[in-house]
């Protein structure tokens, strides 16, 4: 008997948990953990991303067009926001907070204003699944999954491997420095909002089809994309994977044995108890790298 | 000789509070002009004001071109560049990606060849976080990417201040080759400092400038050690 035959048919959907908590939080990693603004819009733009693939589903009859434009639309409102409002709130958290508070109401009122609060479906654009290793993989959920690898190796590559990321990662981590040593600080961080936007836009139209859409559709991302990327370390993109594979793994396997409400309430405790021992962890990983460092100096000395 | 700086009634400060008032001087082209007083005098506020960092008033000249409004990345691509007092880094970057950010880009090799050069220890350090450097070598840092640019004016605030006097020993050399290469507006609150490598001094008291000169003037006549004295 293999592992695999253990496990319920349904089991990868703990896989596709563990990514929808990578891809709704890496969006957040750009607008909240690099630019430090409590971003609680954050949700509605995964709402925006959604309801631009059913637009095009609407004109068109293909949502694949929508979920291409997705992105773009996103973080063509995000700069706009990003300039109008943000830009003047980066040193006062609070006033930020409020405003992307208010801007969330206004854009789900909006939506709703649009589309009213009747569910609304985006068809599944590959649709059908097939079984491997015992196990029944939806097509589309494995887009999702590939989909959620492939742009954590490209934000990684753009933050780490190019011009932009590391005037990015400068500006982030001291902005009248980086300013001063020529940097665009503005165009950066509308750069890094945009980014930010978009992604959350993009995985808006990839979880549509896995959901029914509603004008609430971003809240039931928003508290989960903030507990990821605070679990992670803010401004981390690799604690945010670990973060999200975490709790969303969590979440996946729990469903198996209990109800929906309380996996979510074991993740939340998951959540705290792990933010209080991050520290603690953080504090063990980097004595033990420092320790590796000098046995390696001494070794070439 | 035509002056690289030229700054007019100039006022400014932090928030509501004016911490400089009717400054006005000049930095002629190829000099090295020291600004001196005493702590709290105001002349980190000018260096900030100078580099679009604070509110202000007045006018700003670089060359012929006015900078008054201009931000700061603006200001760095003119070819007017800030080597901060605290020796500010960006944690978790190396001394590699400062170099890198410094130049923008452009022949970055030969840039941090070039700051190898003038600073060994830093060419052996490029690959080690700027932040895990000593105080001096944070200093040797600023000075690397203020040389890699070829700026026309460096705004260099109290490069020795803090600094083992050895280190001192290879800083001021580096500070003389910057000066063979461009002007340099030197804030410093050592007179032997100043003299062994300003031309001309402006010493401040309160945001408000009270004397100028040739600073082995000023040295030879007391001012100096009068207004710097505790």
């Amino acid at each position: 008997m293999t592992i695999a035959a253990l496990l319920p048919t349904d089991s990868f959907n703990v896989v596709v948990l563990a990514a929808v908590f990578v891809l709704i939080a890496l969006g957040l990693h750009f607008t909240f953990g690099m630019l430090n603004v409590v971003n609680l819009v954050h949700g509605e733009f995964l709402l925006i991303g959604a309801y631009t693939a059913f637009q095009f589903q609407e004109w068109t009859g293909s949502v694949v067009v929508g979920m291409v434009l997705a992105p773009l639309v996103a973080a063509v409102l995000g700069v706009l926001m990003e300039r109008g409002i943000l830009r003047f709130l980066y040193e006062r958290p609070l006033d930020s907070l409020l405003a992307t508070f208010g801007l969330s109401v206004i854009i789900r009122q909006l939506v709703q204003v649009q589309y009213t609060a009747n569910p609304r479906t985006v068809n599944d654009p590959i649709g059908g699944s097939f079984v491997a290793l015992g196990l029944n993989i939806p097509w589309w959920r494995l887009v999702v999954v590939a989909a959620t690898v492939a742009l954590v190796f490209v934000v990684l590559g753009l933050l780490n491997r190019t011009g932009f990321g590391l005037y990015a990662r400068a500006t982030v981590r001291n902005p009248d420095l980086a300013e001063t040593m020529g940097i665009n600080v503005g165009v950066i961080r509308a750069a890094l909002f945009a980014i930010g936007c978009g992604l959350a836009g993009l995985a808006g139209a990839l979880l549509a089809p896995l959901n029914t859409l509603n004008p609430q559709f971003g809240l039931l991302f928003l508290v989960n994309s903030f507990l990821v990327v605070i679990l992670g370390g803010q401004g981390s993109l690799r604690g945010l994977v670990a973060a999200g594979i975490l709790l969303g793994g969590s979440l996946g396997i729990l469903q198996f044995n209990i109800s929906t409400v309380f996996a979510q309430i074991v993740v939340l405790v998951i959540a705290i108890v792990g933010v209080r021992l991050r520290p603690i962890v953080s504090e063990k990983l980097s004595v033990r790298r420092d320790r590796l460092r000098r046995a390696e100096a001494l070794s070439g000395a | 000789m035509s002056a690289v700086l030229t700054v007019s009634n100039l006022h400014a400060g932090y928030g509501d509070t004016t911490v400089l008032r009717d400054v006005s001087f000049e930095v002629p082209a190829g000099e090295v002009v020291c600004l001196m007083g005493r702590n709290g005098a105001g002349k980190t506020t000018l260096l900030k004001a100078l580099m679009g960092m604070l509110r202000k008033t007045g006018t700003v000249l670089l060359g012929d071109e006015d900078i008054t409004s201009w931000k700061g990345h603006r200001i760095n691509a003119a070819g007017m560049v800030w080597v901060p007092q605290e020796s500010s880094v960006f944690p978790g970057l190396t001394v590699r990606e400062h170099l890198v950010i410094a130049q923008r880009g452009n022949n970055v090799e030969k840039g941090i060849a070039q700051a190898a050069e003038l600073f060994p220890v830093l060419g052996e350090r490029l690959e080690q976080e700027a932040q895990t450097l000593s105080g001096g070598e944070r200093k040797m840092l600023g000075i690397g990417q203020a040389l890699v640019v070829n700026p026309s004016l460096i705004l260099m605030d109290e490069p020795t201040e803090g600094v083992a006097p050895v280190v001192v020993q290879e800083l001021i050399p580096a500070i003389a080759l910057l000066r063979e290469r461009a002007s340099v507006m030197l804030v410093e609150q050592n007179i032997d400092t100043a003299i062994a490598l300003g031309t001309r001094a402006y010493v401040l008291e309160h945001g408000v400038i009270v004397e100028s000169g040739d600073v082995n003037a000023l040295h030879d006549d007391g001012t100096l050690a009068g207004r710097l004295a505790l």
